[in-house]
């Protein structure tokens, strides 16, 4: 039985993975006012499309990883444009069922494609080092440290650019910011090309942490939707810490609870947030 | 051919209930349920496992339901104060955890293996026919629910549904207690589904956890939307168009022989994702649209 600190070693490389996608769902949540339940399938599209590149035309890991980015982030602007955009003045919860919808299309054009068997990339094996008693992966480690600067960028991004600044303001105050010139269409598309994007490079260390088939996105809906909601809908370094804390309790929670039970975690740490602490721990208003 | 048919009906009779089910919820009172599946898979369990451990189905048919309504009542307590946004979260979440529960609680659930010979009300009475028989007692089940709650719509009760799905506010200000009527439609609605799970399981004979998986609450939505939320009719004809998209794909395989088994699912699922965006986006109120004023 391996020591408690490697369920916490394996919690943080996980919640680096789900920190992603948790950004993005919760930034683009504050930003157009509904939950979008496709986010968690942009992970499968990009994990999918690193794979053409990376097994099909035998492009290295890291370029069919950047290649992911840019084709998910095309994928999220494409379904905004087509499902979203024309909805944009209805209840979020219309919008919500309609991401529903969405999700289900994408998972199976993925199934369509390459069927249902799971898949690897086409990478060298390593062994895991062993550091400090810890069994560390090299993918581990390289996981983690992308989506450390994927972070950093997005929260430089966020603080230090016009737009990521004036997504800021729409995200707060829609009709304010419009106001004061902020071209609040220009912000959704980059906010959803980013999101599309955070959301793919995370399919892609999924696909490379565990394997690639077309529920793994699916599947981690619950997680990425703990992960924003404890982090404080519309806040990123809420929905980072959040990231961090569901995927450690969920790994380290497999000590006490079968590992079949990693998706009830997450649902638990959703209704203990939803109805203790509904702001989460950025506690912003809501 | 026959007997194809027989089937294909007892189980849109299975899918009605569902949207009937829904309907109460979403339709008349405007409460958020993506989990349907979850009372639908309580309301199977719960008769399928009495029945096999050799309780009356006189006994084991009622408790489904009751199981299933106060598994209904007890989400709506705790989860009904949340934001709708939220809600879907919730319980869609709730179907997920109950399935895992169903998994791996094999003690009582039996897991992965399901529950098997399920006894199938006076089945040595019937013989040959009974698929027939099923069959008019799904359609008599579907009959009664449906005048029930056609009756409950006009009644004071579903007004004051209807006045909640529109405002709240004014339905409180007007002295109406809004909380304890929502669980009491959320109970209601989850009940039916507990209703449908039983005549699902007492016919099929077999249960399992992966017979409710997330992807058949999105039908149940589906079927609301297609025919119209908020009008009992529409509920009726949606499940039954949701059955020739279903359907119709078996059909399409002899017209497309060179797709494989998974690509026609997944082509048929896709169609469901698509018709589901686009009735939301262009046709909210379904085909048949809800009359206003229709006491």
């Amino acid at each position: 039985m391996p020591p408690i600190a490697q369920y916490v070693f394996n919690g943080i490389v996980t919640g680096g993975i789900l920190a992603l996608p948790a950004v993005a769902f919760s930034l683009l949540w504050r930003l157009l006012r509904f939950p979008n339940f496709a986010v968690s399938t942009y992970l499968t599209v990009g994990a999918y499309a690193a794979l053409v590149l990376n097994a099909g035309v035998h492009v290295p890991l890291e370029l069919a990883w950047l290649g992911a980015l840019a084709a998910t982030g095309a994928v999220a602007l494409a379904v905004d444009r087509i499902a979203f955009r024309p909805m944009r003045d209805r209840r979020p919860f219309s919008l919500a069922i309609a991401s529903i919808g969405v999700a289900f299309v994408l998972e199976n054009v993925v199934r369509f494609v390459w069927g249902n068997d799971f898949r690897a990339y086409d990478v060298p094996v390593s062994r895991a080092a062993s550091v400090a008693g810890l069994r560390v992966g090299r993918e581990q480690l390289l996981i983690l440290g992308a989506a450390v600067v994927l972070m950093a960028l997005s929260q430089a991004f966020l603080r230090r650019t016009r737009l990521g600044v004036a997504m800021r303001a729409t995200a707060d105050n829609p009709l304010l910011a419009a106001v004061k010139g902020v071209p609040t269409d220009r912000v959704i598309a980059v906010a959803t090309f980013g999101g599309g994007a955070l959301a793919g490079g995370a399919g892609v260390f999924v696909g490379l942490d565990a394997s690639i088939d077309p529920l793994m996105g699916g599947g981690l809906i619950i997680s990425v939707f703990a992960a924003a909601i404890l982090g404080g809908i519309g806040s990123a370094p809420g929905a980072l810490a959040g990231a961090m804390i569901v995927g450690i309790v969920e790994e380290a929670g497999t000590l006490v609870v079968p590992p079949t039970y990693k998706t009830a975690i997450g649902f638990v740490i959703i209704l203990a947030v939803l109805l203790m602490r509904p702001t989460g721990l950025a506690g912003s208003r809501s | 051919m026959i007997a194809y048919l027989t089937a294909i009906v007892t189980l849109v009779g299975v899918r009605a209930l569902l949207t009937l089910g829904l309907n109460v919820q979403w339709g008349m009172t405007g409460l958020v349920n993506l989990g349907a599946v979850a009372f639908f898979a309580v309301g199977a369990y719960t008769s399928a496992l009495l029945a096999v451990g050799g309780v009356s189905l006189v006994l084991a048919w009622p408790a489904g339901v009751a199981l299933a309504a106060a598994a209904g009542a007890a989400l709506a307590l705790v989860a009904l104060r949340l934001r709708e946004d939220y809600l879907a979260i919730v319980t869609l979440g709730f179907a997920e955890v109950l399935r895992l529960f169903l998994l791996n609680e094999a003690w009582l659930t039996r897991g992965a293996n399901g529950v098997t010979a399920i006894p199938r009300p006076l089945h040595a009475w019937f013989g040959g026919h009974y698929p027939a028989f099923y069959l008019l007692l799904v359609l008599a089940a579907v009959g009664l629910v449906y005048t029930a709650l056609e009756r409950l719509r006009r009644s004071p009760f579903g007004r004051v549904l209807r006045a909640i799905r529109e405002d709240e506010v004014v339905a409180a200000v007007a002295g109406k207690p809004v909380f304890r009527f929502k669980v009491q439609a959320f109970a209601l609605g989850a009940g039916v589904a507990g209703l449908a799970g039983i005549l699902f399981a007492h016919y099929l004979a077999y249960v399992e956890p992966n017979m409710f998986l997330p992807q058949e609450s999105l039908y149940v939505w589906l079927a609301l939307i297609l025919g119209g939320s908020g009008n009992n009719r529409g509920a009726l004809l949606g499940s039954l168009v949701l059955l020739g998209l279903l359907e119709g794909s078996r059909f399409a395989k002899d017209v497309i022989p060179f797709l494989s088994g998974v690509r026609l699912a997944a082509a048929q699922q896709m169609l469901v994702g698509v018709v589901l965006v686009t009735m939301m986006s262009r046709r909210p109120d379904g085909l048949l649209p809800e009359r206003p004023g229709s006491e």
